[in-house]
């Protein structure tokens, strides 16, 4: 439920007691001003009744209402004191009762003694009730009608400046490198959100940026040191009296330092790819790449007797890095080098948006969702990092392409769809 | 032949500096930017290896700067940075190579000595040895004047084992001549020796010495005084 609306329920939800209360008071307000306005106007006519009384030639009785209820009549015998009283009166052709007020009182003029009644109907009650809830009612409705236009004013004024927030958020991708801003508003509330935001974002931004350099750096670092132990060890070669056992030493830190430094290169090709560094797209035929990675891999093809068998319809053109090209095709054939059998299967097959590799080889030793995952490799290629994949994956995501595994026949089959 | 060194890493330094020593280069260091700026503006040197990180400076500048002052003079860009833009950029200005870190020194050797060549000599110069002859400009290989026809990685492997002569060299150093990168990728001490074993033959046919023997099966050495 959006905030507006639900302001917007709350509102209404308050209003409808609260009208119904301010009904219920007004009521009786209203019905004691009634009182004392009738009371007013009796008194007014009371004295009005003076007047006509004063204006006598003669005493006589004189009916000052057409309902004949107020009247002046001779009177022999004074009331005890002024009469101010409700009553109520069955009208026989409205065939209701109906409430009165009446006033009785004394007056004498000219030694003669005249008893004034003032009779005033009152509004009647379900007459007052009824024009009060209608009242009230078309105010319900009116307060609904405003609550809603305002609803639909502030949504579109007040809280546009928080959706254009929100979807500068949604955009936001902290490896575009583009400069996170959001503009200072006019609200405070608003202007204090994304002033925070702002803050945020750049302190995540700074923290990426320092985390990304320190891997890239962490890795150029390290070649240096790799380069000392490599040249020593081939200083120490040259020693002409080295016994056997030395030599095999030598050879296995030589092994673990190229090991070591395949290692740093290709983390440091996966965090320049991670970081974009490979920018420049060009088209490129696929088609090509896979020949001529074929071409200079003669040797391993013919050394495990592979069976290749290619499928290259057409031109397979995609617009990308030539250098990412490469790694995502080379790593892929090289996978499927690596875990194919002696006399095993070699399968590349294109088509206009797709490039499928497949090789024989034994069922996954690892579950399919970590083919991917930096460092997870299968015990039989003990050779291998287990980095080969995640660069496929890294390039793959980078262009937003789709890469699926699946295993059938005894062949693995990656399809990469462009 | 003289060769400026120009590396702020000390232990590199030194150990670069043995090895080139015994292959009969002269060698001068320099240890950051300044010195080096100085050194290249005072000699003439035959080749240059410059480190592109240095402190002080760039090594890129100092490429600039030997470019406007010495002519024939090979560079060889040895940096921890393999970067593709690097490299480019280190090309365009006039670099001969580029060798990124960790690199073998026999693959440095060779490297030095093929610009040197290629910087010394116009057109046509040959490197022999003994009985050998090689024409790298053909990539062409003769044994008592009788040509011998090699395969390009056979070739290869001679011209790095001829450029390394009287050295150890090993099977990791010569797969990474060989096939780079790739090198780890697959099982190339295994091509390697089928590719030894086709080369010595050939070689045999026509008459040339064994000169490469097997050190306790890490790597080889090309023998000449077997």
């Amino acid at each position: 439920m959006k905030l507006l609306h639900k302001t917007t329920l709350y509102y209404v939800i308050i209003s409808i007691p609260l009208v119904g209360l301010a009904a219920f008071l007004s009521y009786f307000v209203i019905k004691s001003e009634i009182k004392n306005g009738a009371e007013e106007v009796l008194y007014t006519d009371f004295q009005n009744a003076k007047k006509i009384i004063r204006s006598f030639n003669l005493p006589q009785n004189i009916i000052l209402s057409s309902d004949g209820l107020s009247k002046i009549i001779l009177s022999n015998k004074p009331l005890d004191k002024t009469i101010l009283k409700d009553t109520t009166i069955f009208d026989p052709i409205e065939k209701e009762t109906i409430e009165y007020s009446i006033l009785k009182s004394n007056y004498t003029y000219k030694n003669q003694l005249y008893q004034i009644d003032i009779v005033k109907n009152n509004i009647e009650d379900d007459e007052l009730l009824e024009g009060l809830w209608s009242g009230f009612g078309i105010l319900l409705l009116l307060l609904g009608a405003a609550f809603l236009l305002l609803n639909w004013i502030t949504s579109k004024s007040i809280w546009k400046p928080f959706y254009k927030t929100i979807q500068q958020l949604e955009n936001y991708d902290i490896k575009k490198h583009d400069n996170f801003q959001l503009e200072s508003v006019s609200i405070y509330e608003f202007n204090q959100l994304n002033a925070t935001l702002n803050t945020m974002t750049h302190k995540i931004q700074d923290d990426f940026n320092q985390h990304k350099e320190f891997t890239e750096n962490a890795s150029h670092e390290m070649q240096t040191p790799l380069a000392v132990i490599k040249a020593n060890l081939s200083l120490l070669m040259q020693s002409s009296n080295l016994s056997e056992g030395e030599m095999n030493s030598i050879e296995a830190i030589e092994n673990t330092v190229k090991k070591l430094s395949a290692l740093n290169r290709t983390l440091l090709l996966l965090t320049k790819i991670d970081n974009q560094q490979f920018s420049e797209n060009t088209n490129i035929d696929l088609t090509i790449i896979c020949k001529n990675i074929l071409d200079s891999n003669a040797e391993i093809i013919s050394a495990k007797e592979l069976i290749l068998e290619i499928d290259f319809k057409e031109k397979l053109e995609v617009t990308m890095n030539e250098t990412l090209a490469e790694i995502l095709v080379s790593n892929l054939i090289q996978n499927a080098f690596r875990h194919n059998v002696q006399g095993g299967k070699l399968e590349l097959i294109t088509s206009r948006n797709s490039l499928s590799i497949s090789n024989s080889g034994d069922p996954l030793s690892i579950p399919e969702s970590d083919l991917f995952v930096r460092f997870r490799k299968s015990e039989t290629t003990s050779e291998s990092m287990g980095l080969g994949l995640s660069l496929v994956k890294s390039v793959v995501d980078v262009y937003r392409y789709t890469i699926r595994y699946e295993f059938s026949n005894n062949l693995h089959t990656f399809k990469l769809t462009f | 032949m003289k060769i400026l060194l120009i590396e702020d890493e000390q232990s590199l330094r030194e150990s670069i500096e043995l090895y080139l020593k015994i292959e009969g280069f002269l060698i001068e260091t320099a240890i950051d930017f300044i010195s080096a700026s100085q050194k290249l503006a005072d000699y003439q040197y035959d080749c240059v290896l410059v480190d592109i990180t240095l402190p002080y400076g760039n090594g890129l500048d100092l490429i600039r700067q030997v470019k406007e002052q010495q002519l024939n003079v090979g560079i060889i860009i040895i940096s921890a940075k393999n970067s593709i833009d690097d490299r480019i950029i280190g090309l365009d200005l006039g670099a001969d190579d580029y060798l990124s870190k960790p690199f073998s020194l026999a693959e440095l050797n060779s490297r030095i000595k093929s610009v040197i060549r290629r910087n010394n000599f116009d057109g046509k110069n040959t490197i022999q040895l003994n009985e050998i002859c090689i024409v790298p400009e053909e990539r062409s290989v003769k044994i008592n004047d009788e040509k011998v026809v090699l395969t390009a990685k056979e070739y290869d492997l001679l011209l790095f084992f001829v450029m390394n002569k009287n050295r150890v060299v090993s099977k990791n150093t010569i797969a990474e001549h060989l096939w780079g990168d790739d090198s780890d990728q697959m099982d190339s001490h295994d091509f390697i020796y089928v590719h030894l074993r086709n080369l010595k033959k050939k070689l045999a046919e026509k008459g040339c010495k064994d000169y490469i023997q097997n050190i306790y099966g890490i790597g080889y050495n090309f023998n000449l005084e077997v």
